[in-house]
């Protein structure tokens, strides 16, 4: 009787394989989210007082606000590397052009803004007009950056970070400062990559850009204008981890640009381009930082940390793959 | 009758919840050639990937040799002997014709080095066997598809295989090419090779097979001796549909002209084409792969830039140099390789379908939902697309249907030119006769047509003139009533000259 009863539950998991497939491909980040909050309730009751959470979701919205630039340019087969050089860049310049002057923050961000876009731009170029495949164009871009933000500076940053840029460690219980822009950055931009003509046409370049060509799709422009994209929310959380430490660094936000790769990867955004989206990098942002957050709760050392991230990026990387194979 | 060297029994597999084959059997008899035919998606490749290890069958049995095999890894499958020649061909192009036939395999000389004397030597005796003359030195990426097809079959006889599953091979041959597979396959067959062989065209099923099996829907429908089967006959047992009503005819008349193309050249092939197109007529566009047709119609679209010449639409300047200009003047392209350049598999029917005409959809950049899932079941309906929900993956469908995406989404375009490249190539004979009856229908609303093909059957069977191409040149002009398929074929090898004056 149990015998036969297990006998018939093999094969129907063989005929709902695909079905299962689909399903891991589609939903196995969210599972995989829930998991690690039952295993985390075990493990580390801590994780769910108020402080943590609060803390938890600020670092989260740091990583997220970039994570989403990064998804978009995975979904035109794109790659990023050079937001870790805009963080450095972003910080120095609000701190050069802020000077300790409130008045000047906004004039600050602009430019910060204005020269990230610049940065996007040269990637976007590279990667359209030259061909240079993507990895190589934001390494050299990221080289470059650094490198010019540190001749600027001579190694050594000057100037003030403005007081009342600290108005971003504003919270209302959980809900912080950068926590809300985490999410109302997410909502427009769900929006802006599933309902406008413009996000299709993301997906579709990501999909099969010799067809998106030919459909009459402005590819360059499209990717270009990703690219510009990804800068600029890499500014954006510069300027929020900027206000959070309220000096310069030249170490500021260093392990972000990968980790945002690896939330959107573990996600659910494939490399090859035109597959996932904002929902999925939320999650994956999440799970990092819960990850990262237990290893301390649990008195670790924080090499472990990378050791756990590595783990878990290859695990996603290889759920999707087996996911995505037919047979 | 002696004992059958392949018996394949009961051979049943699904997917994703879709029977793919259910209950097939199929046996072979050593040293004859078995066709293989049905529609898209009756289940002939995965009957072959059964056999050949690639998946395993959810029940029945294989008997190879009188030897049972319950599965078996492709390497195992290839071992005992038997070898299938796939339709995109597993070469390393920056190898030699013998390291690849070779490849994994090379002798070794008794210090474990390569031994390139009898590299070149066995690869040698291979193609002699095959009755070919190939430089076993050259590079494969220097040969053309007919000569790496000779290599992979080379390497099938290196493996000591005496069966040979040849899957569409004919797909990517043309003509003289054609005629030297079939020199080798009788060779092969003379040897006592076992040959099953896999086609959508029911000519070349006639001119080598001993015995076809028919499979419709993963069910074996039928298994015949060749000399028990007729064309008619043949098609019926495809398709349950007869022969004539493939091509459908109407007595529209010629419209007046619509576009002009003079002089065209492009970077690629294409040399000074010039052509006429009148509204409501069908422009076939005949010629050997390679002789600049796919170039002549990038070009026509804009998709590669002009080096001289122009094309304009009557009564309009020229005035497109991209798709999209091509495309808001009216000209849409139906390309030819559905996968890479018609298709966004991983994306929706819906998304697919409306990419083309987003602007028109929505406002302020928002896409108006309500109006595009109009679109969408407007344009399901017209073309009977067969999907579960507009929200389904086109990488889900079957061919025939992924086709009908293509062309649903370039019918909402609204074009008045509309050029067809290859468009039923990899499409099922019903699905072909749906695609046949649209063109007469676009034909009927003064659409001008241009449709590139490589099978003559269609192009005879559907164009009000043919232009034959050679060498990125117009080589010829028939109209429908002198095009017969020697006529074709003559000036598609010969060029203009040479078969006017033969």
């Amino acid at each position: 009787m149990v015998l036969a009863k297990r006998k018939s539950g093999l094969a129907l998991s063989r005929d709902n394989r695909w079905r299962l497939r689909k399903f891991v491909a589609d939903f196995g980040v969210y599972i995989a989210l829930a998991i690690l909050l039952l295993v985390a309730a075990v493990l580390t009751p801590k994780l769910f007082a108020v402080e943590t959470i609060a803390v938890v979701m600020r670092q989260a919205a740091q990583l997220g606000i970039v994570a989403i630039g990064q998804t978009m340019v995975l979904l035109v087969a794109g790659l990023d590397l050079s937001v870790g050089g805009i963080f450095i860049m972003t910080s120095v310049v609000v701190a050069e052009v802020g000077n300790g002057r409130n008045e000047m923050i906004v004039p600050a961000i602009l430019t910060a803004l204005a020269l990230g876009a610049l940065v996007g731009l040269g990637n976007g170029l590279l990667v359209t007009k030259r061909r240079v495949p993507p990895f190589v164009a934001t390494l050299g871009m990221l080289v470059l950056v650094k490198g010019a933000t540190q001749a600027y500076t001579r190694g050594v940053p000057g100037g003030f970070v403005p007081e009342a840029l600290g108005i971003v460690n504003q919270s209302w219980f959980v809900l912080s400062v950068p926590l809300a822009l985490w999410l109302g950055l997410n909502a427009i931009f769900i929006f802006v990559l599933r309902g406008t003509s413009y996000g299709r046409r993301v997906y579709a370049v990501g999909s099969n850009i010799e067809a998106a060509r030919l459909s009459g799709i402005s590819v360059d422009a499209i990717r270009i204008s990703v690219y510009v994209l990804g800068s600029l929310f890499a500014v954006v959380s510069g300027v929020v981890l900027t206000g959070y430490v309220l000096y310069v660094d030249r170490f500021i936000g260093s392990g972000l640009d990968l980790d945002s790769i690896a939330a959107a990867v573990v996600g659910g955004t494939a490399f090859i381009g035109g597959r996932g989206g904002l929902l999925g990098t939320i999650a994956g942002v999440l799970i990092i930082q819960i990850l990262s957050t237990m290893v301390v709760l649990l008195g670790l050392d924080v090499e472990v940390q990378f050791i756990i991230k590595g783990l878990v990026i290859l695990g996603a990387v290889t759920l999707y793959s087996v996911a995505a194979t037919d047979a | 009758m002696s004992k059958p060297i392949l018996e394949m029994r009961g051979i049943s597999k699904s997917f994703a919840g879709v029977q793919a084959l259910n209950k097939v059997s199929f046996r072979c008899q050593a040293g004859l050639v078995y066709g293989l035919v049905g529609e898209n998606g009756a289940g002939k490749s995965t009957l072959m990937k059964i056999l050949a290890g690639v998946y395993k069958a959810d029940a029945g049995d294989i008997i190879y040799k009188g030897q049972p095999r319950l599965s078996a890894s492709t390497g195992e499958v290839i071992a005992s002997g038997i070898s299938i020649i796939y339709q995109e061909l597993a070469l390393v192009p920056q190898m030699s014709v013998a390291e690849n036939i070779f490849l994994g395999r090379e002798p070794r000389t008794s210090l474990g080095l390569l031994d390139l004397g009898r590299l070149h030597a066995r690869s040698d005796q291979l193609l002699s066997r095959l009755g070919v003359a190939l430089d076993t030195r050259s590079l494969v990426s220097q040969l053309t598809i007919a000569q790496q097809q000779l290599v992979e079959i080379a390497k099938a006889l290196s493996q000591a295989a005496d069966l040979i599953v040849m899957d569409e091979p004919s797909a990517i041959l043309a003509g003289s090419e054609l005629d030297q597979l079939f020199d080798i396959i009788a060779a092969l067959k003379a040897q006592g090779v076992t040959i099953i062989y896999i086609s959508h065209r029911l000519e070349e099923v006639f001119r080598i097979a001993d015995e076809v099996t028919v499979l419709k829907d993963g069910e074996v429908v039928d298994s015949r001796p060749i000399g028990q089967l007729d064309r008619h006959t043949l098609v019926r047992l495809m398709v349950g549909r007869s022969l004539d009503e493939i091509f459908p005819q109407t007595d529209h008349e010629q419209g007046d002209l619509a576009l002009i193309a003079d002089d065209i050249a492009t970077d690629t092939i294409l040399d000074g084409v010039s052509l006429r197109l009148h509204a409501g007529e069908i422009l076939g566009i005949a010629g050997m792969v390679g002789s600049g047709r796919t170039e002549l119609a990038r070009a026509l679209f804009g998709a590669d830039p002009l080096t001289r010449g122009e094309v304009r639409l009557v009564g309009e300047a020229p005035h497109w140099k991209t798709p999209s200009q091509a495309i808001r003047a009216g000209v849409a392209l139906v390309p030819e390789d559905r996968k890479s350049q018609g298709l966004f598999t991983a994306l929706s029917v819906r998304i697919n379908i409306t990419i083309p005409i987003l602007s028109r959809l929505s406002r302020l950049g928002i896409v108006r939902r309500a109006r595009e899932e109009r679109v969408v079941s407007d344009a399901q309906q017209r073309l009977s697309i067969v999907m579960t929900s507009p929200e389904q993956e086109t990488q889900y469908l079957s061919g025939g249907n992924q086709q009908k995406v293509v062309l649903a989404k370039w019918l909402e375009t609204a074009p008045a030119v509309i050029i067809l490249d290859e468009p039923t190539r990899g499409v099922d004979v019903g699905a072909k006769f749906e695609i046949y009856k649209l063109m007469r229908q676009l034909n009927d609303r003064g659409i001008a047509i241009i449709m590139i093909s490589s099978e003559l059957p269609e192009i005879i069977g559907m164009s009000d003139r043919i232009l034959v191409m050679n060498d990125g040149r117009v080589a010829g002009q028939l109209l429908r009533e002198d095009a017969d398929e020697e006529r074709i074929i003559e000036l598609a090898t010969l060029g203009g000259a040479e078969a006017q004056s033969a």
